[in-house]
């Protein structure tokens, strides 16, 4: 059963009363509130969620709920909870989607640790996973949604997630926040893509979150071997190079990235010296989108 | 002697106490058990703990997928954990360069070096140790030489620190990020409880090839039951009656008489209510094997009422709150055992004016940023 | 006099990426990234003790480089910051 099967109301009740439990990758989620505009978002953007088996265990309980504060009495604020606790300050009522959505990464962040967490864009395509690593100034948000568009499989825009013993990459497709301008580039060239409202004011500027396609939610249980591992970088003006990147350096970035390599000790060092070895290592200069995707098709190709 | 029947406890309590105190019913737990139970454990911290059990007994393969993912998700964060502070008591020995400093490791690193049972899977992040008033200076000018700093503080809490309370402030290497406290004693100097530390630095035995020492077992157990019931609030805070159930049921095993030595120990050094209310509370809800007579022996038992008090109030802050649903009670009771331990730490004219002012800092967290950079 | 050696060499798991190292040290659960020269003084001094000037030495001529005061300087810092990342230790001689 599908999150879209279920009429707003049948939402409502489950978000306002035991939680609205899905499927999301690898992890269940069970999330509640009684907000009505964050219901009726997520009716949209959660559509294609499975929702979680019956019996099955959740690893995560999140909230969304209404919180009074002394210094500012007449603000709509809202607090997001995990297990009762609170980990951000509060925000006001409009950012409830995009204070949910990092919450719950956040959680995955703080608490799994029996997977490899490269902070990371991961899409997979001819059968093989091509990570595209975050640093600053990589658009691995918009480059993956882009991706995802012409044909390649989303993963995740933000965790590559890897069993380290057999290198497996798992998916973990969650709503992707765009930022500030990348909103209006992905418009222009996406306009079949599904977005959410632009929520004003955040820490991150303007976010609008861009649904993940069915295809890639149903999938969620087809786990694939890496191949490619690509460094972007989104230069202004710059011509398009796709360059070899020196195998110590991808290790380094890969590693000096990741939410929890130090955490992972010797696994994590033996699991990174094998993906990189066995990975094609490239960086990525661009600054025109239609270019940086054939070179990356062509990579993709073989 | 006579005890006061536990009230009808609530589900989660007794999903986690059962798990702790006979780990084999986890693989009949259902799902939906499990999943509130991971839950509770977390919150309690013993998510490690319960993992390190299982992993040991070899049951991981005969419960839930989802569950063994968390559970050895947290004994990874806690092996990592216990190897930094590990790390950090060889990187402070090799500061100290062969200098003649007693040191005695407390708490979470104490219980590894010397392999206690409480010691698998269990969370600390610090690293304590004690040492004499006067090799206090000596520490903190050598460790601070060699690159560690003290955390941030503002003013106001630092004047606290080291005044009021019994600690120098963390110290911390910006390159690794373990805390590390250094005490000169075991309770506030300003308590109404005074404990002169040098019968416990006299007693303290040392560890073999570590060149430090750790408490002897009957120290070691005050101590935690002094940090329970003297120092702290209680709030969520099994996990250390846990260390005292467990040091205690191994060296009661090890040493014939243990516990009279443990009886004797604590009435030669007025330490005999904390540690009532230690073995009281570990029989109650671990069910620590305590003979009654022995317990009649300690000096300084607590009155009926003041009992009465704390046989309600102590298991409703120790336990979890059941993350959904927090119950009222158990908040009054955490607020009194927080009123209470800081009654104990500190005379009145000190206590308000420092509640009034953290409460301050509570409502308008920017003052304290503002003050720090100030400062 | 001050010499050195590389206590737990062997316990270490060195990667060689073209000349680049990672080397993870299990002790503290650290990685470090080192070059050749990096290395090789770990290797030098797995075994015995051996003392700034020796060091310097054997670097000079594996590396085939003239030794100045700047190269002296460079090598006893590298020896400080190994020391204090538990790399290698120090063994006091008597002057």
């Amino acid at each position: 059963m599908k999150v879209e099967q279920l009429s707003l109301d049948e939402l409502r009740v489950l978000l306002a009363g035991q939680g609205l439990r899905v499927k999301m990758g690898p992890f269940n989620l069970s999330v509640q509130t009684r907000l009505p505009s964050l219901i009726h978002q997520l009716h949209q953007m959660y559509a294609h969620y499975s929702l979680a088996d019956e019996d099955e265990i959740v690893e995560f309980h999140v909230r969304v709920i209404p919180k009074r504060s002394i210094r500012q009495p007449f603000a709509r604020l809202i607090r997001f909870e995990v297990d009762g606790r609170s980990p951000f300050p509060p925000v006001s009522v409009e950012q409830a989607l995009a204070t949910l959505e990092w919450g719950v990464n956040l959680v995955i962040a703080m608490r799994i640790n029996h997977l490899l967490l490269f902070h990371s864009a991961a899409v997979e395509r001819n059968g093989h996973v091509l990570l595209l690593p975050a640093w600053p100034g990589s658009g691995k948000t918009t480059l993956s949604a882009m991706l995802m568009h012409r044909g390649y499989r989303l993963f995740s825009d933000e965790f590559g997630l890897m069993a380290p013993e057999i290198g497996d990459f798992f998916p973990l497709p969650r709503l992707m926040p765009l930022k500030n301008q990348s909103i209006k580039i992905i418009r222009d060239y996406l306009p079949e893509a599904i977005l959410g409202p632009e929520i004003p004011g955040t820490l991150k500027g303007t976010v609008a979150h861009i649904r993940p396609p069915q295809e890639s939610i149903e999938r969620v249980d087809e786990a694939a071997q890496p191949r490619w591992i690509v460094f972007p970088k989104w230069v202004a003006g710059a011509a398009l190079r796709l360059e070899s990147l020196p195998q110590s350096e991808a290790f380094l970035l890969l590693a000096t990235n990741a939410f929890n390599y130090e955490v992972l000790g010797e696994t994590a060092f033996d699991a990174v010296t094998r993906l990189v070895r066995s990975c094609e290592c490239r960086k990525l200069v661009y600054s025109d989108f239609d270019s940086a995707l054939a070179a990356l098709d062509e990579l993709t190709d073989g | 002697m006579a005890e006061f029947k536990v009230d009808t406890r609530l589900d989660h309590h007794q999903l986690l106490l059962e798990a702790i105190i006979r780990p084999a019913v986890l693989i009949d737990y259902s799902n939906s058990q499990w999943e509130l139970l991971l839950r509770v454990a977390r919150r309690a911290k013993l998510l490690g703990y319960l993992a390190a059990w299982l992993e040991k007994d070899g049951l991981l393969d005969k419960i839930p997928q989802r569950a063994v993912n968390l559970l050895r998700s947290s004994l990874i964060q806690v092996k990592k954990q216990q190897q930094s502070v590990n790390w950090e008591l060889s990187r402070i020995l090799w500061a100290l360069d062969g200098r003649e400093i007693l040191i005695i490791v407390l708490k979470g690193m104490a219980y590894q070096l010397q392999d206690l049972p409480n010691a698998a899977g269990r969370i600390f992040a610090d690293l304590d140790l004690l040492v004499s008033k006067e090799a206090l200076g000596q520490i903190e000018s050598v460790l601070s030489e060699k690159g560690w700093q003290h955390h941030a503080l503002t003013n106001y809490d630092e004047r606290y620190y080291r005044e009021w309370s019994h600690e120098i402030p963390a110290l911390v290497h910006p390159e690794r990020g373990v805390e590390v406290d250094v005490h000169h004693t075991l309770s506030s100097p300003l308590g109404n409880l005074k404990i002169d530390p040098l019968p416990f630095q006299e007693a303290a035995i040392k560890v073999e090839d570590e060149g430090v020492y750790v408490l002897s077992p009957e120290d070691m157990l005050l101590h935690c039951a002094v940090n329970l019931f003297q120092n702290n609030e209680l709030a969520d805070d099994l996990r250390h009656l846990l260390d005292f159930h467990e040091i205690l049921q191994f060296f009661s095993q090890q040493q014939l008489s243990f516990q009279e030595k443990l009886i004797n120990r604590a009435n030669r050094l007025g330490l005999g209510r904390p540690l009532f209310y230690s073995l009281y509370f570990s029989r109650l809800l671990l069910h620590s094997s305590v003979p009654d007579q022995l317990k009649k022996r300690l000096n300084h038992q607590p009155g009926w009422l003041a009992l009465r008090i704390m046989h309600n109030c102590v298991p409703l802050a120790l336990l979890p709150q059941h993350p959904d649903q927090p119950s009222k009670r158990a908040e009054l009771a955490r607020l009194l055992l927080y009123l209470r331990s800081h009654w104990l730490r500190m005379p009145l004219y000190r206590l308000l004016p420092h509640l009034i002012y953290k409460f301050y800092l509570s409502v308008f967290p920017g003052k304290s940023a503002r003050a720090r950079r100030n400062g | 006099m001050n010499s050195w050696y590389s206590s737990h060499f062997s316990s270490l798991y060195i990667e060689n990426w073209d000349g680049e190292f990672t080397v993870f040290q299990p002790e503290s659960g650290k990685t470090h990234f080192l070059n050749e020269m990096g290395l090789h003084i770990l290797t030098i001094l797995d075994g015995s003790p051996l003392r700034l000037n020796t060091i310097c030495q054997e670097l000079s001529v594996h590396f085939s480089l003239q030794p100045d005061t700047q190269f002296f300087g460079k090598i006893a810092q590298t020896l400080q910051r190994y020391e204090a990342l538990g790399l290698i230790e120090r063994v006091k001689e008597n002057e």
